[in-house]
């Protein structure tokens, strides 16, 4: 295997595990602090239980998501030294900042998870809440710094030089805002939907109703509200890609001749020697209405730009068509929790678990699908249009033993934080 | 603005040394204790370490982070001629990280706690050995800089610079520096029958740390290292570590009175002192090469950055401290008010 392709499955691979424990680590803190409140305000002892047993959740996938974060930290620059040695000054600004909010929540989950009985009662509720938004914060601005990538900003390129650098208009970059809205309601939508599924099952196998219930309606009302604003965000972000990043939008549609009236396919075979895209479902003149809300505007194909400035299509257009396939069906789940309220006989129905039961990874797979079209599509550059993912890979042969080293931990700690949680689970259950 | 990027660097660099130093001399003085004082360290590193350990080695993330935007040089040389050294590091902060949690929050003690145990106590061992080595191998004189990489062979640049006699040294003077650090801080935090364990950890800790440090002056004397050469001609470093050897006494005397403020206060003095002393007879030429030395504020980021960096610095400090501080504070007054409720503690 090539250096470059093992550094990129190598930061691929960590990604992809620490984008799932982080925005576990991220969106929990709210499920805990409303079953706290709730606790608070009835002393109904579910509630403790509920907010005692959600706590350890967070305190696992904290340390997790800290502990794979600091390892991306050091990977950025072992495996892309030439990328941070120039970007590193760029971006800095919301990486410190990511720092200090990351401080802040530590220090907050120390006062709450050994806060109980010994901290005020509201005073301890409130350090629940700094968690929530903090992680939240961290998030937000580590997304800013995808978004810099994206759409650099912030400095002058000349020469192969970086100059006249503001960090301030780099972190504020034109793809900021809508990468952290789109990603932000992707973690609640797909944590809500994950730990929902997990009670779900639970109910659905009997154990605890009544303590799962409570758990389930928790999670689902966040990931059901999320799921249902999602698609506002997709749009805002498709327009702006559209705007920014047209080679991107193509290579997410397989759209290969610029053409006006551009319909939009769902699905299909991409083939890319013909330049085609079998047994897809087409809608006339719709990717030219949602990039740029004119059924007959002109959308840029891939054959516009140079081959090798293209992206991998068929990964992108299949990453995109799973991303919103999945973010669909869960909007419409989202509406069917609310009906449900109205509906409660549906709660006696094992269907009604069982459906959510099967939705439960489909969150998480839809957002890690939503990251793989924003990465791969952005390739071949790791700075878009100014720096080649080639350029800035490490000069230090071997990565491929790195990567399967990688491999091997990483598994080990999904296999050992999954036995854990099943434990927890089993622990909760037994218990009276 | 670039003395409040460097004060903060130098700052995170020493809290991390001394808090996630004693975090990981924690596990160190649990893997060579007896089976019986494994579990007593267990429990009283639980106590101490739980609601602190991860804002302990946050300090590491901000170093980084600040050389990574302000030193883009010096921190490109460091990522890619010790890419192996960080990743065992990494690995290490990894699996401690997750074994710590894990033998905690674990709903079911069992057989398993034996693993999670063993995991946090080696990896306690090897990743301060490690990280040692880092520093070493920056003051080693070992690393080739030049233009192509590509043109040395693989063990000159990637294994050498901290694959050596001299770096090994300083990632073993790190580690038992840890290991003192922690037992000094148990010493306090355990019940008084226990006390003498520590009492002893400590002054085994303190006879290694001076014996290593003995190995790696003579090593590093005999063998020309120009770090070393120059650490004994300049007076300031040798009054630092003079002073910092001398503080024993006063540390010893607060120990044996069972003042545990002062006594950490000593032993955070001292390693203070000698990392003041390692740095200031270089400073700013904290990277030492084959052919010379790199300065590490020579090649920085541009005034605007260091800037922005130095504001954030500042804002974030005064939000993340009182914070912290206050973490600190209030659970050490639980902590006491429990003692003083709980006659079994």
């Amino acid at each position: 295997m090539e250096n470059l392709d093992a550094a990129r499955l190598q930061m691929a691979f960590t990604l992809i595990f620490h984008i799932v424990f982080a925005c576990i680590g991220m969106v929990m803190p709210f499920f805990m602090v409303v079953s706290h409140y709730k606790w608070l305000k009835t002393r109904d002892q579910i509630y403790l239980t509920l907010t005692k047993s959600w706590q350890k959740g967070v305190a696992i996938f904290f340390v997790t998501g800290a502990v794979s974060g600091t390892a991306l930290s050091f990977e950025l620059g072992l495996l892309w030294p030439e990328f941070m040695k120039h970007a590193g000054p760029i971006i800095g600004m919301p990486f410190s900042l990511e720092g200090a909010a990351f401080f802040v929540e530590a220090i907050a989950l120390g006062f709450y998870l050994y806060g109980w009985n010994k901290l005020p009662e509201k005073f301890h509720w409130v350090t629940g809440i700094i968690i929530g938004l903090s992680g939240v914060a961290s998030g937000i601005l580590v997304v800013a710094a995808n978004g810099w990538m994206n759409s650099p900003s912030g400095f002058d390129y000349i020469d192969g030089q970086f100059l006249n650098i503001d960090p301030i208009q780099a972190m504020l970059n034109p793809a900021w805002f809508t990468q952290a809205l789109h990603m932000t309601l992707a973690a609640f939508t797909a944590t809500g939907f994950a730990v929902a599924g997990i009670h779900a099952y639970q109910i659905y196998k009997n154990r605890k109703v009544a303590l799962h219930k409570k758990a389930f309606k928790i999670a689902i009302t966040f990931g059901a509200i999320a799921a249902i604003l999602q698609p506002i965000s997709g749009d805002i972000s498709a327009k702006d890609i559209a705007e920014r990043q047209p080679v991107k939008l193509a290579a997410m549609e397989a759209h290969y001749t610029t053409e006006k009236n551009v319909p939009l396919y769902i699905g299909g075979i991409v083939n890319a020697e013909k330049q085609e895209v079998n047994y897809k479902i087409e809608l006339p003149g719709m990717l030219s209405f949602l990039a740029f809300s004119d059924f007959n505007a002109e959308v840029k194909g891939l054959n516009d730009f140079p081959e090798d400035e293209r992206p991998n299509v068929a990964m992108v257009h299949y990453a995109f068509q799973i991303m919103v396939g999945i973010g669909t069906l869960l909007l419409f789940a989202g509406i069917l929790y609310f009906v449900s309220l109205k509906k409660k006989h549906w709660f006696n129905n094992n269907k009604y678990w069982l459906l959510f039961i099967v939705l439960a990874p489909m969150g998480f797979l839809a957002l890690e699908a939503g990251w793989i079209v924003t990465e791969v599509g952005r390739q071949p550059w790791i700075i878009h249009k100014v720096m080649r993912t080639k350029d800035a890979v490490t000069p230090m042969p071997g990565i491929v033993f790195s990567f399967y080293m990688y491999i091997v931990v990483y598994l080990a700690l999904s296999v050992a934080v999954t036995w854990l949680m099943l434990r927890q689970i089993r622990v909760l259950n037994n218990s009276n | 603005m670039l003395y409040v990027v460097l004060f903060f660097l130098m700052f995170s660099l020493y809290l991390y040394v001394v808090l996630g130093g004693a975090d990981y001399g924690a596990g160190i003085v649990e893997l060579f204790s007896s089976k019986e004082n494994q579990k007593i360290t267990k429990k009283t590193i639980y106590r101490v370490m739980g609601p602190v350990w991860e804002a302990n080695h946050i300090w590491i993330i901000i170093l980084i982070v600040i050389l990574w935007i302000a030193f883009p040089v010096y921190y490109n040389i460091m990522v890619v001629n010790l890419h192996i050294p960080l990743t065992i590091v990494l690995l290490g902060v990894t699996l401690r990280g997750v074994a710590f949690v894990f033998r905690h929050y674990d709903a079911v003690i069992d057989n398993s706690q034996k693993l999670y145990d063993s995991l946090f106590m080696i990896s306690s061992l090897i990743t301060p050995i490690f990280l040692g080595m880092v520093f070493g191998a920056l003051i080693s004189g070992k690393i080739e800089v030049v233009e192509d990489v590509t043109a040395l062979t693989f063990y000159e640049a990637f294994v050498q610079p901290w694959c050596n006699v001299f770096s090994i040294l300083v990632g073993l003077f790190f580690a038992a520096l840890c290991a003192f650090l922690s037992s000094i801080l148990l010493i306090g935090e355990s019940d008084e029958k226990n006390e003498n364990i520590y009492i002893r950890k400590s002054a085994i800790a303190t006879i290694v740390v001076f014996t290593i440090g003995l190995l790696t002056f003579g090593y590093g004397y005999s063998n020309g290292n120009v770090f070393i050469l120059d650490f004994l001609k300049s007076p300031f470093a040798i009054v630092a570590v003079i002073f910092s050897a001398m503080l024993l006494i006063p540390l010893w005397r607060t120990i044996k009175k069972g003042n545990k403020i002062w006594s950490r206060f000593f032993a955070g003095l001292q390693v203070f002192l000698i990392l003041l002393a390692a740095l200031i007879s270089h400073f700013p030429d904290i990277l030492i090469t084959k052919t010379g030395s790199i300065s590490l504020i020579e090649d920085i980021a541009p005034d605007s950055v260091i800037k922005v960096l130095g504001i954030s610095l500042i804002i974030g400090g005064t939000v993340i401290l009182p914070g912290l501080f206050h973490l600190l504070k209030s659970f050490k007054m639980i902590k006491i008010l429990e003692r003083d409720n709980n006659p079994l503690i």
